[in-house]
C-alpha cells in the first residue's frame, strides 16, 4: 500500500498535477470563504475545466476544491462572523467571539491547523478503508448491491430534511428520472416519448448542476434582489499573526477531543448525502458534552473551534472512502467527482481501485498534498479572502450560471444536456419552494439505473424474492435500511414533539 | 382547503399515474420475463403512493389544527426577479445555437447583470460591460483555445 502511495505522491509533484491541484485549492478555500458560495457550487464550477485536463489532473483539481473548501469556510467565520459554508456553521460560534476580543489570529490558525489535523486524521481512514472496504465490497451479489443502494437512499431520505416522507418523495422522483429512456438491462425502448435524446436517458450531471446552483441562487435573488455584496468589509486594524508552535501545541494537547471530533466526522462522512455541516454541529456538541467547561462555549473557547474545523475536514476523508469502495457519492461534491470519472469512461465501484491503481493512489495522494496547500493558500491569502467576498452579487451569480452552461454543454457538445440543466434548475427551485430535500433526489438519480441493473439480474438469477432477505449481507443491509427509517421517524417525532412543547411554554 | 404540501403530492401523485399508464404500452419481450416496464412501473407506483400520502398528511394536518392567528408579515420575496432571472436565462439558451457563445454569453451577462443591478451608476454600466466581455472572451478563450472543450457556434453568425 505505501509503495503505490509514495509512488503517487512523488508523481503528483510534477507540475502539471500539482498546477491544477494548487488552483483547485485556492478555488476551494476562496469558495468556501464567500458566504453563498458552497462547496458544491465550488466543484461545479471547477468541473467544466477539468473536461480538457487527464482524468487525475481533474480529480486533483477536485480534491484540492474539497479540502479547500471545507477549511475556507472558517476564514469568514472567524473574522466576520459568517460562515462561508454550512460546514463552518458551528466553527463561527467561537472563532468569531475569540476574533472579537482581540485574538483574531489565534482564532484563524486554531481553525487552520485543527482543519489540517482532522484532515489527515481523515486521510489515515481514507487510506487505510477503502481498499479493505472494496475488496469486501467485490464479492457482493446483485441482491447485496441493491440492498446497498436501497440503504443508502433511505438513509439520505430519512436523515435530511424535515419529513420522511418528502424525503422518500424526493428519492422517488430522482428514481422516476432514471425510468426515462432506454431500459439499462437490455436496452429496450420505453417512455422516450419520440425524444431522441431522452432514448440514452437523462444524464446525471446536468441535473445536479442544474439542481444545486440554481436553488442557492435563486434563493439568493429572492431576498437580496441580487444588489449587495457577499458579506461586509473586515476590520482592517486586525492582526493575523500568531505564534504557529503554540497554536499546534493548543491541539495537540487536547488528543482525546481531535480524536474524538474527527472520528464524528469521518464516520458522518461516510454516511451518503449527510455531509460537513452535520459533522461540524454534531462535533461541537460533542465536544461541549465532554468538557469540563461546557459553560464556555459560545464565548471563544479552543475547544470549540478544534472540535467543529477538526471535524468538518475528517469528513472529506469519509466521503471519499464511500465513493471510491462502493461507488455511492457521500455528498454532492463527491458525485460531482463521480461525474467527472464516467466522463473520462472510468467505472466507479469496488473494481474502481483494482481496476485503476494510478488514479485511486492520485486521489489519495492529493487529498495529502492538498492539506498543506490549503494551509499556504490561507496563510498568504486570508486578507485578501476579505476583499473578494465584497464581489457583488449582481457580478458574481451570471458568471456562475455561465460556468454552469459551459459544464452541461461540454458533456455531449450539445444543446439537449443545457435544456437539461434549465428544466432541472426549475424543478430543483420548486423543490426547495415546496420544501423537498435536494440529496435523495440526487442520489436517486445517480443511483438508479444501479438500482434497477441489480434488481433485474437478481431476479432473473433467481425469482425468489427471500433471497434479498436470507443472504446475510443482503439482509443485514435491508435490516440496517429499516433501522435508519426507524431513527428517523423516532428523530422526526421527538422533534415535533419538542417544538410542541415548546410552543405551550410560549403560549403559557 | 388543500396546503402547499398537498398541492406538491397531488402534483408528484398524477405525473406517476401518467407516466405509469404510459409503461403498460411497452411491449414485452419474450426472450426476457421481466419486461422494460417492471422497474418503471415499481417506481412510478412508489411515487404516487408516497405523493398520495403526502396528500393525505397535509389534509389530516390542516384538519386537525386549529386555524393560526394572523402572524407578523413575512420577509418579501422577490419572486418577480427570480421569474425575470429564470426568464433572461432561459432567453440565453435559446440564443445559444442562433447566435453562438461568444455573442449569447455577452448578451447574457449584460442583461443578467443588469437586471440583478440596474446601472444608476456610469460605474455599474463600465461594470457591467466588463464583465460580458471579459466573462464571453476569456471563457471562451480558457475553453476552446487552452482546454479543447468545444463551445456552442450560432447559425447566425456562423461563429
Amino acid at each position: 500500500m505505501y509503495g503505490p502511495l509514495w509512488d503517487a505522491l512523488i508523481g503528483l509533484l510534477q507540475i502539471k498535477y500539482l498546477l491544477p491541484l494548487v488552483i483547485g485549492t485556492v478555488a476551494g478555500v476562496v469558495g468556501g470563504a464567500l458566504p453563498g458560495v458552497t462547496i458544491t457550487m465550488t466543484v461545479i464550477i471547477v468541473l467544466p475545466f477539468t473536461f480538457g485536463l487527464d482524468p487525475l489532473q481533474g480529480l486533483a483539481a477536485m480534491t484540492g476544491v474539497y479540502v479547500g473548501g471545507s477549511a475556507g469556510g472558517l476564514v469568514t467565520a472567524t473574522l466576520l462572523g459568517i460562515p462561508g459554508t454550512p460546514s463552518s456553521v458551528a466553527t463561527t460560534f467561537d472563532a468569531f467571539p475569540m476574533a472579537k476580543r482581540g485574538e483574531a489570529g489565534r482564532a484563524l490558525w486554531l481553525g487552520v491547523w485543527a482543519s489540517f489535523c482532522g484532515g489527515m486524521i481523515g486521510g489515515i481512514f481514507l487510506i487505510a478503508a477503502t481498499g479493505p472496504l472494496a475488496e469486501f465490497a467485490v464479492a457482493f451479489g446483485p441482491w447485496e448491491f441493491f440492498s446497498l443502494f436501497i440503504l443508502a437512499l433511505s438513509m439520505v431520505a430519512g436523515l435530511v430534511g424535515r419529513s420522511l416522507l418528502k424525503g422518500f418523495l424526493s428519492g422517488a422522483i430522482g428514481l422516476v428520472v432514471t425510468v426515462l429512456g432506454n431500459d439499462p438491462v437490455m436496452g429496450l425502448p420505453r417512455l422516450s416519448f419520440g425524444i431522441e435524446f431522452l432514448e440514452g436517458g437523462i444524464p446525471f450531471l446536468p441535473v445536479l448542476i442544474g439542481v444545486f446552483a440554481f436553488a442557492q441562487i435563486m434563493a439568493d435573488v429572492e431576498t437580496m434582489g441580487g444588489r449587495g455584496a457577499l458579506a461586509a468589509s473586515l476590520d482592517r486594524a486586525m492582526t493575523l499573526s500568531v505564534s504557529h508552535g503554540k497554536v499546534i501545541w493548543e491541539i495537540l494537547s487536547r488528543p482525546f477531543l481531535l480524536l474524538w471530533t474527527s472520528f464524528i466526522g469521518v464516520l458522518i462522512g461516510v454516511l451518503p448525502a449527510v455531509g460537513g455541516s452535520a459533522a461540524n454541529m454534531m462535533a461541537y456538541d460533542q465536544a461541549k458534552k465532554i468538557s469540563r467547561h461546557p459553560e464556555r462555549f459560545g464565548t471563544g473557547t479552543p475547544e470549540g473551534i478544534i472540535a467543529s474545523e477538526s471535524a468538518n475536514n475528517a469528513n472529506v476523508g469519509g466521503s471519499l472512502v464511500t465513493i471510491m469502495a462502493f461507488g455511492i457519492p457521500g455528498d454532492a461534491v463527491t458525485a460531482v467527482m463521480l461525474g467527472a470519472l464516467t466522463i473520462h469512461g472510468i467505472q466507479s465501484g469496488p473494481l474502481f481501485i483494482a481496476q485503476n491503481t494510478q488514479i485511486a493512489y492520485g486521489i489519495f495522494a492529493a487529498y495529502i498534498l492538498a492539506h498543506p496547500l490549503m494551509v499556504l493558500v490561507i496563510a498568504f491569502g486570508a486578507r485578501l479572502m476579505l476583499r473578494v467576498v465584497t464581489v457583488p452579487k449582481a457580478a458574481l451569480f451570471p458568471v456562475v450560471l455561465v460556468l454552469c452552461v459551459v459544464g452541461a454543454y461540454a458533456l455531449g457538445n450539445n444543446m439537449s444536456t443545457v435544456y437539461v440543466l434549465l428544466v432541472f434548475g426549475l424543478l430543483g427551485y420548486a423543490m426547495v419552494k415546496v420544501g423537498l430535500p435536494l440529496a435523495p433526489l440526487i442520489l436517486g438519480v445517480i443511483l438508479g439505473d444501479q438500482i434497477e441493473t441489480n434488481l433485474i439480474r437478481a431476479l432473473m438469477t433467481d425469482a425468489d424474492l427471500w433471497l434479498f432477505v436470507t443472504r446475510p449481507i443482503s439482509g443485514v443491509l435491508l435490516a440496517l435500511s429499516v433501522i435508519s427509517v426507524v431513527f428517523a421517524l423516532w428523530q422526526h417525532r421527538r422533534h415535533a414533539a419538542r417544538s410542541a412543547a415548546a410552543d405551550e411554554a410560549e403560549d403559557f | 382547503m388543500i396546503g402547499r404540501d398537498g398541492v406538491t403530492g397531488l402534483i408528484a401523485c398524477a405525473a406517476s399515474l401518467v407516466l405509469f399508464w404510459f409503461t403498460l404500452e411497452l411491449e414485452k419481450n419474450p426472450l426476457v420475463p421481466i419486461g422494460p416496464g417492471f422497474y418503471p412501473r415499481l417506481v412510478l407506483g412508489i411515487s404516487a403512493a408516497l405523493g398520495l400520502a403526502l396528500l393525505a398528511a397535509d389534509f389530516l394536518r390542516r384538519r386537525g389544527r386549529p386555524r393560526a392567528a394572523p402572524s407578523a408579515p413575512a420577509e418579501r420575496l422577490n419572486y418577480a426577479l427570480v421569474a425575470l432571472t429564470f426568464g433572461v436565462f432561459g432567453v440565453y439558451v435559446l440564443l445559444l445555437p442562433l447566435l453562438g457563445y461568444r455573442v449569447a454569453t455577452f448578451v447574457f451577462v449584460l442583461g443578467c447583470s443588469f437586471l440583478l443591478e440596474p446601472p444608476r451608476r456610469a460605474g455599474l454600466w463600465l461594470r457591467g460591460f466588463g464583465l460580458a466581455g471579459v466573462t464571453a472572451l476569456a471563457t471562451h478563450f480558457v475553453f476552446e483555445d487552452y482546454l479543447a472543450v468545444l463551445l456552442p457556434r450560432g447559425s447566425w453568425t456562423g461563429f
